[in-house]
């Protein structure tokens, strides 16, 4: 368990070391937030739908992603440049090195998305203590699968470009099919013209489900009622991942 | 150097079709009422705007092009060609707008036979309008990066940029929506080089019939952009040359 502690700290530190880089994203989802979202609100209007009450939720989970997703471009890049070697002569067992990785990517995510989030209460409403609680238990699962993706990427890809470009395809694929950015309703004009499976696939979406769970919580609408399903599927993609990530980790580098 | 960056190109290219295939589709059919009491059809509309933000992210590359080549070396060999230093900056603020028009090409075309064209000549004019824009664009990117010691700093501003200036512009809601939600958006709007590049771009194909400036003073707009940018980029750029600055 130290072990683990020790791996998750060394993490933090590398994050701090780019916090320029964060504030900058924190600066792009808040432009999103407070001038595409106002915008795209007045033009949803006229159908009596508030777009900015309806995007902040998906907001913060846009920012988890940004965020649990930059421990895959740093093991990426210690892969590159051989740092894994050091890693591995640490006094730990793979496992424990890889648990540690696969958490503080998690842990990152939830320490950054914190400012998303409190927005959200300030522009909608706060919830109550067990919602809260709800709400950190499954943006915490969501970081560590979004993790786990990310170094499962990380070190399967042998260049940085590669890297890049194959997070653009999960990026793409995991957003704009999701309820992140638009509610489920409208992504069913898929349907009609032919990418039926990708409407399946946003409703099984663990980003969907993410931000759908925080809007039944803090929209007052019946459209978003909390269902245990929600958390049920972000647990379950958060385990495949969590564990695949630890055990291409642990193996993969071993290979190097 | 340009085809070196294939991954980020690809991934521009499957950002494109997300953008138009899903968000385009999903967002026209959200804000189909609000799109048709102005009068647009907001998935051609939407279709144009990504063009043109496509050819503006793939102009800034240029800049961090200058970054690898001070880390590399390659400034010395530069240096050492039998150009001016004018030609030498000139040379790249044109290449980075040329090429970035040379990967939208074929982008263009697949937009161009979504959207159709309705009159020709106007087509013509805000191609040469996007030429303009391109060209501005990468003297910005050189400005920018000569201005900046660190790349990592560079790609900070680069996203905080890009943020900035692709939402408060008219590529992907109309001008009366801003002016609705916030008069100081619309105003920032007004001035944004990429409104005038998006908006000529959809009278040139007829998704817009009616521009909200005439087309003069968006050739105009675009004009001042290139010229203020490539003059202040080449300065700053030959300066950064002399006495090995960059390093």
């Amino acid at each position: 368990m130290k072990a683990i502690l020790h791996v998750i700290e060394y993490d933090f530190r590398n994050f701090f070391r780019y916090r320029w880089f964060v504030i900058g994203l924190i600066a792009m989802n808040l432009a999103d937030l407070f001038i595409s979202a106002v915008v795209f609100t007045q033009m949803t209007s006229i159908a009596n739908f508030n777009y900015f009450r309806f995007f902040a939720p998906g907001l913060a989970v846009v920012g988890l992603f940004a965020s649990a997703f930059m421990i895959g471009r740093e093991i990426n890049m210690e892969v590159r440049r051989e740092i894994h070697h050091y890693m591995l002569s640490l006094p730990m067992t793979r496992t424990e090195l890889a648990i540690g990785r696969v958490l503080a990517g998690g842990l990152r995510g939830m320490l950054y998305m914190t400012p998303l989030l409190i927005t959200n209460f300030i522009v909608l409403r706060f919830p109550t203590l067990p919602q809260l609680l709800l709400i950190l238990l499954t943006l915490l699962l969501l970081a560590i699968g979004i993790s786990g993706v990310s170094i499962s990427i990380a070190v399967s890809t042998t260049s940085f470009e590669k890297f890049v470009t194959a997070r653009g395809v999960v990026y793409y694929l995991l957003f704009f099919c999701s309820s992140v950015f638009y509610p489920l309703s409208v992504i069913q004009v898929l349907a009609t013209k032919g990418l039926g499976p990708l409407v399946t696939f946003a409703q099984v979406n663990p980003l969907t489900n993410g931000s759908d769970l925080i809007r039944s919580f803090l929209l007052d609408s019946p459209d978003y009622v909390f269902s245990p399903l929600m958390l049920l599927n972000v647990a379950v993609f958060s385990g495949i991942f969590a564990l695949l990530a630890t055990f291409a980790y642990a193996k993969i580098l071993q290979r190097h | 150097m340009f085809i070196s960056y294939k991954f980020l190109l690809i991934m521009r290219g499957i950002w494109f079709v997300s953008q138009v295939a899903l968000f385009g589709l999903i967002v026209n059919n959200m804000v189909k009422a609000a799109a048709e009491a102005v009068d647009i059809n907001y998935f051609n509309y939407y279709v144009a705007g990504v063009t043109i933000i496509t050819l503006y992210s793939t102009a800034m590359f240029i800049g961090y092009d200058i970054f690898e080549e001070a880390e590399h070396g390659v400034f010395e060999y530069l240096l050492t060609l039998p150009v001016s230093r004018r030609e030498l900056v000139l040379g790249r603020s044109i290449g980075g707008g040329l090429r970035s028009f040379i990967y939208v090409g074929p982008l263009l075309v697949i937009v161009l036979l979504i959207l159709g064209v309705s009159n020709p000549l106007y087509l013509l004019v805000a191609l040469a309008s996007m030429f303009l824009f391109a060209f501005g664009v990468s003297g910005m990117s050189i400005t920018l990066a000569v201005a900046m010691k660190s790349g990592d700093k560079y790609d900070i501003l680069i996203g905080v940029l890009d943020a900035l200036i692709v939402r408060l512009s008219t590529t992907m809601y109309p001008t009366v929506y801003m002016q609705r939600a916030m008069p100081a958006y619309a105003a920032v709007a007004e001035f944004n080089p990429l409104t005038y590049a998006a908006d000529l771009f959809r009278w040139g194909t007829g998704v817009e019939g009616a521009l909200q400036f005439s087309p003069l003073v968006g050739v105009l707009g675009l004009f001042i952009f290139f010229f203020a940018f490539t003059f202040v980029g080449v300065v700053f750029y030959e300066r950064r040359l002399e006495g090995g600055n960059w390093q």
